[in-house]
């Protein structure tokens, strides 16, 4: 017996559990008898009718109600879920951020991630296409942790439902518009910088 | 053609209308009441509120493939659900629901009386309890004929639980009868027609308390759903149903909801008599309504009984308190 | 080169070498590790790096350079050594741009790889750095200096493989490492530090472009992406390529490649061939084998009404056409049908090989050449090159006469009627003698005359060649030096001084010269003697190698029969360059017959002209698949029978299937791999068993080589010289570089067109455009600058078979035309 309370303690640790008191359940007709009349006319019927009573009023008049009138409402997700993926762009010029390195493609476990570059007009790689099979993508965030731009990240996308299950996004889906650049975020999940990156990188040193 | 036909034909017609409509109209205030209880809505998209969820409920049962499991008894298996339709809706016909309405017919300006109940006969009371005893039968017949375990589970807990509740709905109705002295629900009615002072509720309320817990176990609401308790036996006696058959019960069931809720109404809460300035008609319907309500608030609030504990509760202290209060009130009776 | 086998140690491990071999090559071939970076297998050590360095016997010294000696005792690296590895990788890394992310080498870059073998994780060294512009050099280079490592592999590759030494180091204009440096730092890493601040790479021409063969090889030897092809720049990452081995299908050289394929976009997920890679540290390229890929026949689905048709072509032709640029089982179907149909063969070029080389077996009874040209690339001193126009014929023949010169500082004798200034800049001891056209015969009598045993000779022959000798006396003037002390009086110090000068002084000497009038009808020069005696001092290993001229000659059994002799009776060994793709094989596998071009004789073609035209270029009545779709072997120069893949699909009909649908088929092409006739040197080996690649040390593993079959040769002796005599303009059958048939034709890298190629200062007479006449059929063609051309001879290419040039110049290399301005 005190072997399980020192066990329950160990497992009750910090928070706040009630044990139930399971010591002496009724053993004679008796002490049945006594136990259902105890509870037949101890408050814990009525508090049991109380309590849904008084839930029901506060719903419908005060502030009780929990249901979220999805679609109509949503709830703010966390900023490490991991949604439809999200393409940043840079806040000072807008351009998108992928520099078509390909490492998302090559990590992808999946191998849902496929990309098209060539050589642009500025001398710079482009992305000419880009896509995300999403019938594959297992939403393992590997491509936002290993992207070294910040440019692929997850989104808050999560409502992915369509005809066709192997799906692909675009680039352009996936793009933040770039009228919406100021509401960028960064994302915090997976591959986000460190808050104390500065204190465990070397500076290379500048002639400058 | 006999008025009195033509008038029964058309009051059975009514009622049973009014009677299905309202029980399922009892499905979505079932939901509704029991969202608000868990903080939730219910249903809100069918229609304002929600309201044509109903209609849309009854669109799919009435469309549903009605499935006849292959090893099922097609017979017994396609009946059952029809009687426990139908002795719901028998029962109620013994039921006085109002006042017996009297009203002019304009053009041929005569005088109409129309009894509100279909069929008043003078042992109403006992028609009703054995109407809806005999619904056991649907349960109990279902469960056995779909060759589905779950199913004989579920009728096996019927014939546990109606076999056990019935003595106590009898015998807990028998001191009311005792002290009113007839078995037609109108004298009932009648007993307590001078205000609230004049319910029998007063005069037994152990009968009262008795007879509206065997009333959960005849509408085998919780605490005492044990027959279809999907936590356990799946869905018991309806397992196998589908669509229109499995509506049946469904509609069976509310409107058992609803004649227990008038009989409480009648037996011991002064049935259709106006209580001062409420009319009569008024007073039953909110009576109704709160006993109505009272299930559903109960569904909400309590756990449900293991089958082993509902015996125990029944046969070692309801029945016993019902003999006691029967003795007791026979006494009163005898002496005062 | 002594042959001799040493014993050394490297890091504890006993190791067999070749006396002379680099330390590094021995530690390869026997798979210990030891970084380097700037050094090339087959080229000379530039040691530009330093990172090989190694400790042997207590001394650093650096691996690439240092040969081995017997009892060596090597350490890869110690604590020392490994400092200063480190600081050279943090020299390379300095400034060295952060875009590996976009960077086309990025996961095989050795910049990338030895940065993180030598844990480099700071980076302690500074200097400003200097703009540099990333630039085009050509059609196809595109360097980027920024990236660049200044390791000169590719100045290095181009110089001692390539031979056009089109690129060098030049200034950088960087600024000037800090003195302190030079105390602070390990010395290996400043020096190399020092020298990698001042330069870059540019065209060694002193313009922006190269002009070069445009062989793409210094970007394949490139470590970093510095130097990359302008078409596969930032296309795709290298990760992503799957590769596919094949033999390239271009030219006889049959080189190794790797098909590098990816899907072609998101849109469109077929297999594309991206680029085209080698093993360069053992094989080069030119530039049809790496940029000319794309030649692939896409056909989608099979199209049963012109195979239908096509089967009662072939049922009803009297011939087959074909080209040289199938495969050994496409060439055995041909001689099944032939056997089994009675159809006759026609193969132009490989019948005029077939005809060289079965004069040869005759003569010398052996079926195969007895030279290899990977043997002579390591160990011949001294070339000879007859009958070919080496820089457009032959890739890899002219990358051995290259190396000869560079690498075992060799001397050459190159004999072509069209002067090439690319031959001669290729070393010092090369002389190139512009012989008169058809003359060939006196070029082999005259090998005869300088290097036969004359003993052995038969007596007719000696005398025959003796008779051009003549005997005169000629007086010369010689120089003679003679030390005359002075006394010089110093205008300042008014000291005097004794001044030993030296004074050259001429003297008349009368001697006794043999002049061969060999040599007057070959327009040698008039030291001709002389010089050879300069290039023959301490040479012992002669190769000679022969080209196409020699095949279609009106004298070409005779050619043959002399080429037999020369084998025979001189140390020289032979290569007999097979004048197509798989000419060798179809000479070996078909029994060719003589080409009319009769319009009465219906034809079938096989990506030629015919009635009805097989065509893998999909410009035919019935579609075949093109050498990058199909599996199959070649027979290459080097007399290997080497596998090829599949690299890009292909949904059509192959001859196999006409094999099939004839009765006379195997389940798959490469069925018929197995079946190729052991009588004729093949042997009978799956297809799938073939293995196709290089080992460690450098050895070619791929298929398997051909087994010479020996008859016993009839000895008869050869006719005297014939001189035919050519006159008026006269056409060279010769394609441009890196053009060898319509296939490369098609390939969008490779720009060069069809058009007379002509020295400068022809073209100055010809204009932009000429006319010419041939078999009274005129062509307009472009004229095209070639400026490593001399001479008046026109090059006229045959690569596009809808002009017929074969059968106009007929069993001709060389033609007379007429020509005006157009
Ligand atoms: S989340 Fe995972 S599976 Fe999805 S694209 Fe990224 S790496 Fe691939
Ligand atoms: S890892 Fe990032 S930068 Fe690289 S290709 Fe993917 S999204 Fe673009
Ligand atoms: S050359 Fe190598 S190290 Fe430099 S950017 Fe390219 S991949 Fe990176
Ligand atoms: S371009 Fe490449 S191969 Fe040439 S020096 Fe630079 S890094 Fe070396
Ligand atoms: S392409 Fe070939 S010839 Fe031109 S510079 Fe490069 S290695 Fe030299
Ligand atoms: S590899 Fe030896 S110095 Fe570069």
């Amino acid at each position: 017996m005190n072997e399980i309370r020192k066990e329950d303690e160990r497992v009750k640790g910090t928070q706040e559990y009630v044990l139930l008191d399971l010591s002496h359940s009724p053993e004679t007709g008796f002490d049945q008898f006594a136990q259902v009349v105890k509870r037949t006319f101890g408050k814990e019927l009525f508090v049991g009718l109380w309590v849904t009573l008084r839930e029901m009023g506060s719903t419908l008049f005060g502030k009780g109600k929990h249901t979220v009138s999805y679609p109509l409402e949503k709830m703010p997700i966390a900023p490490r879920y991991r949604a439809i993926h999200d393409m940043l762009r840079l806040l000072e010029s807008g351009n998108y951020r992928c520099i078509g390195c390909g490492l998302c493609e090559k990590i992808c476990i999946s191998n849902c991630i496929a990309m098209d570059t060539k050589y642009d007009e500025n001398q710079r790689k482009e992305v000419s296409e880009y896509t995300i099979n999403f019938g594959r993508c297992i939403f393992c965030g590997y491509c936002a942790e290993v992207c070294p731009e910040l440019a692929i990240v997850h989104g808050g996308r999560y409502e992915n439902a369509s005809e066709q299950r192997a799906s692909f996004s675009l680039f352009e889906d996936m793009l933040k518009p770039i009228d919406m650049l100021t509401q960028q975020k960064e994302f915090d999940g997976f591959g986000a910088v460190s808050p104390n990156a500065d204190e465990n990188i070397k500076k290379t040193p500048l002639a400058y | 053609m006999d008025p009195l036909l033509i008038g029964t034909v058309l009051k059975s017609i009514i009622v049973l209308s009014i009677v299905s409509a309202l029980a399922g109209f009892g499905t979505y205030i079932e939901r509704k009441v029991l969202a608000f209880m868990q903080r939730r809505l219910g249903p809100t998209h069918v229609g304002p509120f929600g309201l044509l969820q109903i209609a849309a409920d009854g669109i799919k049962l009435f469309t549903k493939e009605d499935i006849i499991p292959s090893n099922a008894n097609k017979l017994i298996f396609s009946v059952a659900p029809a009687i426990a339709a139908a002795t719901a809706f028998i029962a109620i016909s013994a039921v006085p629901l109002f006042h017996t309405f009297e009203f002019t017919v304009p053009v041929i300006n005569q005088l109409v009386i129309v009894p509100s109940v279909i069929a008043d006969i003078n042992i109403g009371i006992l028609f009703v309890l054995g109407m809806m005893a005999a619904g056991l039968y649907a349960p109990l017949l279902a469960g056995m004929a779909q060759a589905n375990k779950w199913g004989i589970i579920g009728s096996s807990r019927t014939a546990v639980q109606f076999l056990s509740y019935e003595v106590v709905t009898g015998l807990s109705v028998m001191a009311p009868i005792m002290l009113v002295g007839s078995l037609s629900l109108i004298d009932f009615n009648n007993a307590q027609a001078d205000g609230v002072g004049s319910w029998i509720v007063w005069q037994q309320p152990v009968a009262f308390v008795l007879f509206l817990i065997a009333g959960f176990a005849e509408t085998n609401r919780t605490p005492f759903d044990l027959l279809e308790h999907e936590a356990e036996v799946v869905s018991g006696y309806a397992t196998e149903y589908s669509g229109l058959r499995w509506g049946m019960f469904f509609i069976g069931e509310y409107a058992n909801m609803i004649t227990i809720s008038f009989l409480l109404a009648i037996i011991f809460c002064g049935g259709y008599s106006d209580i001062g300035f409420v009319a009569g008609w008024l007073a039953m319907l909110l009576k109704v309504a709160f006993f109505f309500f009272l299930m559903l608030w109960i569904r909400a609030a309590w756990p449900h009984v293991r089958p082993d504990q509902l015996m125990w509760l029944c046969w070692k202290v309801l029945m016993p308190i019902a003999v006691i209060n029967i003795v007791i009130t026979g006494l009163v009776v005898m002496l005062g | 080169m002594s042959e001799n086998m040493i014993t050394m140690t490297i890091d504890g491990v006993a190791c067999q070498a070749k006396e002379g071999e680099y330390i590094l090559n021995v530690a390869r071939a026997n798979a210990i590790f030891i970084p380097a970076i700037c050094y090339l297998t087959r080229c000379s050590p530039t040691l530009a790096c330093r990172i090989c360095l190694v400790e042997a016997d207590g001394k650093r010294v650096y691996a690439c350079n240092a040969k081995a000696k017997d009892g060596m005792e090597v350490l890869t690296s110690n604590q020392e050594i490994l400092e200063e590895r480190k600081a050279i990788m943090q020299v390379y890394d300095v400034n060295h741009p952060l875009q590996c992310g976009v960077c086309d080498q990025s996961g095989s870059c050795e910049l990338q790889n030895y940065t993180l073998e030598l844990s480099v994780d700071t980076q302690p060294y500074v200097i400003a750095d200097t703009t540099r512009e990333a630039k085009n050099w050509s059609s196809v280079l595109h360097y980027d200096p920024g990236l660049c490592i200044v390791c000169e592999r590719c100045v290095t590759v181009c110089k001692d493989m390539i031979g056009d030494a089109a690129i060098t180091t030049g200034a950088r204009g960087g600024v000037e490492l800090d003195k302190e440096y030079k105390e602070s730092m390990p010395k290996d890493a400043y020096s190399m530090w020092n020298k990698l601040q001042k330069s870059v790479i540019t065209p060694s021409n002193d313009t922006d472009s190269t002009n070069c063969s445009d062989c793409g090889e210094c970007i394949a030897v490139c470590p970093v992406g510095a130097l990359v092809s302008r078409d596969f720049v930032y296309t795709t990452n290298s990760w992503e390529l799957t590769k596919v081995p094949a033999t390239c299908a271009h030219c006889s050289s049959g080189c190794q490649i790797y098909y590098e394929t990816k899907p072609t976009s998101i849109e469109n997920r077929d297999q594309k061939i991206y680029r085209v890679t080698n093993e360069w540290n053992y094989l080069s390229l030119c530039g049809a084998g790496r940029f000319g890929y794309d030649f692939e026949n896409r056909v989608v689905a099979k199209n049963e009404v012109a195979f239908r048709v096509a089967i009662d072509a072939i049922k009803s032709a009297q011939a087959i056409r074909f080209t040289s640029v199938i495969t050994n089982e496409e060439a055995l179907m041909l001689q099944t049908l032939k056997e089994k149909l009675g159809v006759k063969l026609f193969n132009t070029e490989a019948k005029a090989f077939q005809n060289f080389m079965s004069s040869y077996t005759t003569h010398s009874g052996n079926m195969l050449f007895g030279g290899n040209i990977k043997e002579m690339m390591q160990t011949s001193d001294f070339i000879i090159s007859i009958g070919s126009s080496l820089r457009n014929d032959n890739p890899n023949v002219r990358y051995l006469f290259n190396n000869i010169q560079k690498l075992n500082k060799g001397a050459g004798l190159y004999f072509h009627p069209v002067g090439d200034s690319l031959i001669t800049s290729m070393g010092k001891n090369i002389t190139q003698i512009e012989h008169k056209v058809g003359t060939e015969e006196a070029i082999l009598y005259w090998i005869l005359d300088q290097f036969a045993d004359k003993e052995k000779l038969p007596s007719e022959i000696n005398e025959y060649i003796t008779s051009f000798h003549e005997v005169s006396k000629k007086t010369i003037t010689e120089k003679v030096i003679t030390d005359v002390t002075e006394t010089v009086v110093d205008a300042e110090t008014g000291e005097s001084k004794e001044i030993v000068k030296k004074v050259t002084t001429n003297v008349e000497k009368e001697i006794e010269v043999v002049a061969n009038r060999l040599l007057d009808i070959l327009d040698a020069p008039a030291d001709f003697d002389a010089t050879l005696e300069k290039y023959l001092g301490k040479k012992e290993n002669f190769s000679l190698v022969l080209g196409e001229d020699l095949y279609f000659h009106s004298q070409v059994k005779n050619l043959a029969h002399l080429v037999a002799l020369i084998e025979e009776f001189t140390p020289f060994s032979v290569a007999i360059i097979p004048p197509r793709t798989n000419s060798l094989g179809v000479a070996l596998l078909c029994e060719l017959d003589d080409d009319m071009n009769d319009d009465k004789i219906t034809t079938v073609g096989y990506n030629t002209i015919g009635d009805f035209v097989l065509s893998s270029l999909g410009n035919g009545d019935l579609d075949m698949p093109a050498m990058n779709q199909q599996e199959g072997t070649l027979t290459n120069m080097h007399k290997r029978v080497v596998p090829t893949n599949a690299a890009v699909s292909y949904h059509g009909y192959e001859l196999n299937d006409i094999m099939n649908e004839l009765g006379f088929g195997q389940d798959l092409t490469v069925d018929w791999t197995s079946l190729l006739p052991t009588g004729r040197g093949f042997k009978s080996v799956d297809f799938d068993s073939l293995p196709n690649g290089y080992t460690n040390s450098g050895e070619e593993n791929r298929g398997y080589r051909l087994e010479n079959k020996t008859t016993k040769s009839t000895s008869s002796i050869p006719t005297k010289i014939v001189t035919s005599d050519i006159s008026g303009e006269i056409l060279y059958r010769c394609n441009p570089q890196r053009q060898f048939n319509e296939f490369t034709d098609k390939a969008h890298q490779i720009f060069e067109e069809f058009a007379l190629y002509v020295s400068k200062e022809k073209a100055e007479m010809l204009g932009d455009k000429a006319t010419l006449e041939i078999n009274n059929k005129e062509f307009t063609l472009p004229v095209v600058v070639d400026d490593r051309m001399s001479g008046d001879i026109i090059k006229l290419p045959d690569f596009k078979h809808s002009h017929e040039i074969y059968t106009h110049f007929g069993d001709s290399r060389f033609k007379s035309t007429t020509i005006r301005k157009a």
